[in-house]
C-alpha cells in the first residue's frame, strides 16, 4: 500500500502540542535561509491593492476562542477603519506551517502567535513587520511586556493580547474533605503531600503520555524558585549549561517530591489527568489555566489554585505567564491596515470583549482592561501582578526545537532519578546541537 | 463431530477477530453520542453516561463540515477521474505498443512512487506558488493526479499486458484504429481493475491530509481531513464532536467501498494467477 502513511497521518490523539516532529522539523527548514532566498525569487512584487482586507491567520481553533476572535474582527469591521477577515487553521497544522506562511510570496498579513524568543527568532530572519509605531501609542503597557515584544535589534515586532498563568490547581471541596490548606513554602508543600499520601490519594497529578511537555512546567518552576528567573532565561538561551551544579540542584528538589507523583500520570495525557483531578483521584495538579477547558461546567466553580511554593525566600518571585498575541508579516501589502488592527487588538475594549466571549480563563494584557469577573481569575491576576518577574514557558523562552530535548531528559528523570548526572550530560549535548542549529 | 467442532472454533475465532477490527469503529460511534461533560467527567475510555446527537449538529454547522465535504468531493472526484483516465491511456500505450524505452518509462514512474512524499513538500509548495495555484483546489487536484499517476499506470499496465493479443488483432483487422481499440476494446475489459483502483484512489485522495495542508491555507477551502483536525483546540478538544465529525467524514468512502466491493475483491486477485 503505497499510500499507507497518508491515511495514518491523521491521528488526532498524538498530534498534540508538539505532535509531529517530522513536520515541525520540516517547518524549521522552511524558515531557513534556503527558502527565504527561494521565496523572494518565487514571484515579483505582488500587485494587490493596499487597501484590501487584512487577513488574520489564526490558530485559535477551539470553538470558544474561534468565536471570540471572529466577534472581535466583526466589531473592528464595524468601526470603519478598514476590513479584516479571520482564517482559522487547526493549531497543530498552524504550528508546522507557520514558517511556510511567513516565507510564501504572498503571505497573510497577521498571525496569532507567541511573544518572546519565538517572535525574535522570526524577526531575526527579517520576516516580521516592525510595529514600533503601534507601540508608541501603547504607553500604559508595563515595561516587561514591551521587552517581551521587542526583538534583538531593539524594535517591537509583537503586539500582545492575552496571557494566562500556571499554578497548582485543586478542588476546593476535596481539600475541605481532606482537611488540608494551601501550602506557601516548600516545607508546607512536602507536609501536604505526606498528609494526602497518608489518606491514600496520590498527591500530585501529572499527565505525560502524549503531552510530555507538561513536565517542563516543573522544571521551569523549580529552576526559577531555586536559581531565579535570570539564570533560567540564560540557561534556555544557551548561555548556561544544563550539566551545571545549579541545574542539578533543581533536580535534587524534584526528587524530594517525586514519590508523591501519581504513578499513572506517565500513561495518560494531561486532559485525562484533569479528569483524574476532578474525580478526586489525585490531590493537585501543576497546570496552566487552559486545562479548565477540559473540565465539565459544573466543576468550574469548585476549582482553586495556589502558587508554586516558595523554596528560597531570597530569590525574587517569578511566575510563568505565557503571552499570546499577534505579529505581522514583513511582506504585508497593507501595513497601515494591519497596524490599525493591531492597535485595536491592543485596546482595552477589544481585550475585554475577547476575554468575555472566550470561555477559557485568560487575562487581558492591557493593565486597564478588566479580566473576567470570577474569584479564580482575580486571584490569578493578583498573583501575576505581584510577581517580580515573568517567564513564559520552556519552549516560548527558548525554541520549539529545544522542547524535545527537555521532554526526553525530564521523562527519563522521572523514570530513573538515579541517573541524573548522565541525563544532564546528555541534555547538554543535545541542547548544544539545537543551539548550533 | 470433529468437523462440527472445527466449524464452531472457526466461527468463534472469526467473530472475535471481527470484533477486534470493529472495536475501534464502535468505540468512535459510542463516543460520538456522548456529551462533552460526560467525557470530561468520566474520561474518553469509560462507558457512556449520556446520549446526545447534538455533537453531529456541532460538527456539521460549527465545524463547517458541509463546506469541507463539498471541497473534498470537488477535489476527489476530478482527481480520481483524471488520474485513472490518464493512467489508462499511458498503460495502454506502454503495454500494447512497442514504444522505445517503455521499460525505462515505467520504471521511472514507479521510482517516483518510492520517493517519500515528505521530502517533496517544500518543492511542491514553492512550485504551486510559482504557478500561481497556491491555495486553490486546482493545486490540490494537480498534486493528487501527479502523485497517483505512476502507481495507477503501473497497475493498469500489468493488467492490460495480460489481455490476449488476439482481441487487439481482431479489432485491427476489423479496421479499428488505436483510439477505437482503446475506447471500445481495452477500457471495457479493464473495468474490474479500474473499479478496484477507483475505490482505492478515492479513499486515498479523500483521506489525504498532508498535501491539503501543504498547498492550502484558507480555512473554507480545506477538505474534510484538515477540517476535522481544526475541530481540535490548541490544548483541549471536544472528543465527542471530533468523533461525530469522523463518522460523517467516513460516510463517502464507506459508500464508495460498498458500491465497488465486488469489483474490488475480484480486482485485487487480478494478476495473482497467470
Amino acid at each position: 500500500m503505497r499510500k499507507g502513511p497518508f491515511v495514518t497521518d491523521f491521528d488526532p490523539g498524538r498530534r498534540r502540542f508538539l505532535g509531529h516532529l517530522g513536520l515541525a522539523g520540516l517547518g524549521a527548514i522552511g524558515a531557513g535561509s534556503l527558502l527565504s532566498a527561494c521565496a523572494s525569487s518565487a514571484s515579483g512584487p505582488s500587485t494587490g491593492d493596499a487597501s484590501g482586507a487584512v487577513t488574520i491567520q489564526s490558530n485559535l481553533s477551539s470553538p470558544q476562542a474561534k468565536t471570540a476572535i471572529e466577534k472581535l474582527v466583526e466589531s473592528f469591521n464595524k468601526q470603519g477603519k478598514g476590513t479584516a477577515s479571520v482564517n482559522t487553521i487547526a493549531s497543530e497544522t498552524f504550528r508546522t506551517q507557520l514558517p511556510t506562511y511567513l516565507t510564501s510570496a504572498n503571505p497573510p498579513d497577521l498571525y496569532t502567535w507567541y511573544a518572546g524568543s519565538v517572535a525574535n527568532d522570526y524577526a531575526s530572519k527579517g520576516l516580521l513587520l516592525d510595529v514600533s509605531d503601534v507601540w508608541q501609542g501603547l504607553t500604559e503597557y508595563p515595561q516587561s511586556v514591551k521587552t517581551l515584544s521587542t526583538d534583538a535589534s531593539g524594535k517591537q515586532v509583537f503586539v500582545p493580547m492575552t496571557n494566562y498563568w500556571w499554578g497548582f490547581f485543586y478542588r476546593k471541596s476535596n481539600f475541605a474533605k481532606w482537611g488540608v490548606q494551601e501550602p506557601k513554602t516548600w516545607t508546607e508543600f512536602l507536609a501536604l503531600c505526606e498528609t494526602l499520601k497518608g489518606k491514600g490519594v496520590p498527591p500530585i497529578g501529572i499527565g505525560l503520555g502524549d503531552t510530555p511537555w507538561v513536565a517542563s512546567a516543573w522544571f521551569d518552576y523549580l529552576n526559577i524558585r531555586v536559581n531565579g528567573a535570570p539564570f533560567h532565561r540564560e540557561l534556555l538561551a544557551g548561555k548556561q549549561r544544563f550539566d551545571d551544579p545549579k541545574v542539578k540542584a533543581v533536580f535534587t528538589r524534584w526528587r524530594e517530591v517525586l514519590p508523591y507523583f501519581d504513578p499513572k500520570g506517565k500513561a495518560y495525557p494531561f486532559q485525562e489527568a484533569t479528569t483524574a483531578l476532578l474525580a478526586g483521584k489525585t490531590g493537585m495538579f501543576l497546570i496552566g489555566t487552559f486545562f479548565a477547558d477540559a473540565a465539565p461546567k459544573d466543576a468550574l466553580g469548585d476549582l482553586d489554585f495556589f502558587r508554586f511554593p516558595i523554596i528560597d525566600p531570597a530569590v525574587p518571585v517569578a511566575e510563568e505567564a505565557p503571552t499570546d498575541g499577534f505579529f505581522a508579516s514583513a511582506k504585508t501589502r497593507n501595513a497601515t491596515g494591519t497596524k490599525d488592527l493591531l492597535r485595536y487588538f491592543a485596546s482595552v475594549e477589544a481585550q475585554e470583549e475577547y476575554v468575555k466571549s472566550s470561555s477559557g480563563i485568560v487575562l487581558p494584557v492591557h493593565p486597564k482592561a478588566k479580566a473576567a469577573d470570577s474569584p479564580l481569575v482575580a486571584k490569578g491576576k493578583a498573583m501575576l501582578d505581584s510577581a517580580a518577574e515573568l517567564t513564559q514557558f520552556f519552549n516560548r523562552d527558548s525554541t520549539d526545537a529545544l522542547q524535545p530535548t527537555a521532554d526526553t531528559a525530564l521523562t527519563k528523570f522521572i523514570d530513573k532519578p538515579d541517573q541524573i548526572d548522565a541525563i544532564l550530560r546528555e541534555w547538554q549535548a543535545s541542547a548544544e546541537k539545537v543551539f548550533k542549529g | 463431530m470433529i468437523r462440527k467442532l472445527r466449524t464452531g472454533t472457526f466461527h468463534t475465532g472469526m467473530v472475535l477477530l471481527s470484533l477486534l477490527w470493529l472495536g475501534p469503529v464502535l468505540w468512535v460511534i459510542l463516543m460520538s453520542v456522548r456529551s462533552f461533560d460526560d467525557i470530561a467527567a468520566n474520561g474518553v475510555g469509560s462507558l457512556p453516561h449520556s446520549f446526545t446527537l447534538d455533537t453531529y449538529r456541532q460538527a456539521w454547522t460549527d465545524g463547517g463540515e458541509l463546506q469541507a465535504l463539498v471541497n473534498s468531493l470537488l477535489v476527489t472526484v476530478p482527481s480520481v477521474l483524471l488520474s485513472l483516465g490518464l493512467a489508462a491511456i499511458a498503460a495502454f500505450a506502454l503495454s500494447r505498443y512497442r514504444i522505445p524505452g517503455r521499460r525505462t518509462i515505467l520504471l521511472l514512474m514507479l521510482a517516483g512512487n518510492l520517493l517519500p512524499p515528505q521530502i517533496l513538500l517544500i518543492p511542491v509548495q514553492k512550485f504551486s506558488e510559482l504557478t500561481g495555484l497556491y491555495d486553490t483546489l486546482l493545486a490540490l487536484i494537480a498534486v493528487q493526479v501527479g502523485f497517483g499517476l505512476g502507481f495507477y499506470t503501473f497497475v493498469l499496465h500489468g493488467f492490460m499486458r495480460d489481455l490476449p493479443g488476439e482481441i487487439q488483432e481482431a479489432a485491427t483487422i476489423d479496421g479499428a484504429g488505436p483510439a477505437q481499440i482503446f475506447a471500445r476494446v481495452m477500457l471495457p475489459l479493464t473495468r474490474p481493475a479500474l473499479a478496484a483502483l477507483g475505490a482505492l484512489s478515492f479513499t486515498w485522495i479523500f483521506n489525504d491530509l498532508l498535501w491539503a495542508i501543504t498547498v492550502l491555507r484558507t480555512d473554507d477551502r480545506m477538505p474534510v481531513t484538515p477540517a476535522l483536525l481544526a475541530l481540535q483546540g490548541q490544548f483541549v478538544s471536544s472528543w465527542s464532536v471530533i468523533a461525530a465529525g469522523t463518522v460523517i467524514a467516513a460516510v463517502p468512502t464507506v459508500a464508495v467501498f460498498l458500491r465497488f466491493q465486488r469489483h474490488f475483491i475480484s480486482g485485487l486477485a487480478i494478476g495473482a494467477v497467470k
